[in-house]
């Protein structure tokens, strides 16, 4: 039987708060060009996204670019820039929210090979 | 995947506010300033933001592995966010300080020093209004970006705990 420290689960944990880091990344630039003309808002498909880095890890493949594209349907100011502080606050609190979700999980996950280790106290 | 890199965007994005806000200070200080060192009455500053390239790290993460921008080779879907720029992540700059060019306005006050012949005194073109306009945006802004930094500190924070048993 061979020793495993970093599980399948953890992986999936570790590229899901990759995911949630991009997009918290995504929302800053957004918010910091809140005021700059002609700006468009940029996020990416969280679900699309997370879809294949599951398949990755399951494949043992390596952590994939992530697509980042021109969010539509929003409204654009005068000025060509369409950021909207609404969606962009929810956005982060929502990365932010994934992120301290991915952190417990992957606690558990390494406490669990903690308590293996411990096993025999 | 660098957590750090956000503090950066937001960061630069509430010095980019600031400097705003200051430039609409000086505006308002200067509402009746007659007299600059380049002479004439004071003209009114605006800032122009632009936005950043972004990290060069940052670019590279969102590429594709084919090494080309994904925003550039699926047109239709992905388009740039700014002509001629990477439509990545970018943060924003200051890219310039421009002078309103709007000729001051003139007030009829023979007795000041600065009077022209025809007794006319000229004074910067400042609308209180809209300088307080710009004034709240900054502000605002200035906020937001800093709710996204005190976002990007909770997320840091809670990164380390993994590592605590």
């Amino acid at each position: 039987m061979s020793m495993q420290i970093a599980t399948e689960l953890s992986d999936q944990i570790a590229r899901y708060l990759d995911l949630s880091t991009a997009e918290a990344k995504l929302t800053a630039a957004n918010m910091a060009n809140v005021d700059t003309p002609g700006y468009r808002t940029m996020g990416l498909d969280f679900e699309a996204e997370m879809r294949g880095a599951l398949d990755d890890v399951d494949r043992g493949r390596g952590p994939r670019k992530v697509r980042v594209t021109e969010v539509d349907g929003l409204i654009a100011r005068p000025d060509g820039n369409n950021v909207s502080v609404d969606r962009e606050s929810l956005n982060l609190a929502e990365a932010q929210l994934r992120f301290r979700t991915g952190v417990a999980l992957l606690r558990e996950e390494y406490q669990r090979v903690m308590d293996a280790i411990h096993a025999d106290k | 995947m660098n957590l750090f890199g956000m503090m950066d965007t937001s960061g630069g994005a509430m010095e980019a506010e600031r400097m705003r806000a200051e430039v609409v200070a000086a505006n308002m200080a200067n509402a009746e300033t007659t007299r600059t060192a380049n002479g004439g009455p004071y003209h009114r500053q605006e800032v122009v933001f632009a936005a950043n390239r972004g990290d060069p790290n940052f670019l590279d993460s969102m590429t594709e592995a084919s090494g080309a921008s994904p925003l550039s080779t699926s047109p239709g879907i992905n388009k740039p966010a700014l002509p001629g720029q990477a439509a990545v992540a970018p943060g924003v700059r200051i890219s310039a300080v421009v002078e309103d060019p709007s000729p001051p306005l003139k007030r009829y006050d023979p007795g000041h020093p600065d009077a022209g012949p025809d007794g006319y005194v000229s004074y910067p073109d400042i609308n209180p209004l809209t300088e307080m306009v710009d004034l709240m945006g900054a502000t605002r802004a200035y906020g937001l970006n800093g709710a996204a930094v005190q976002a990007e500190k909770g997320m840091i924070t809670s990164a380390l705990e993994i590592a605590k048993s």
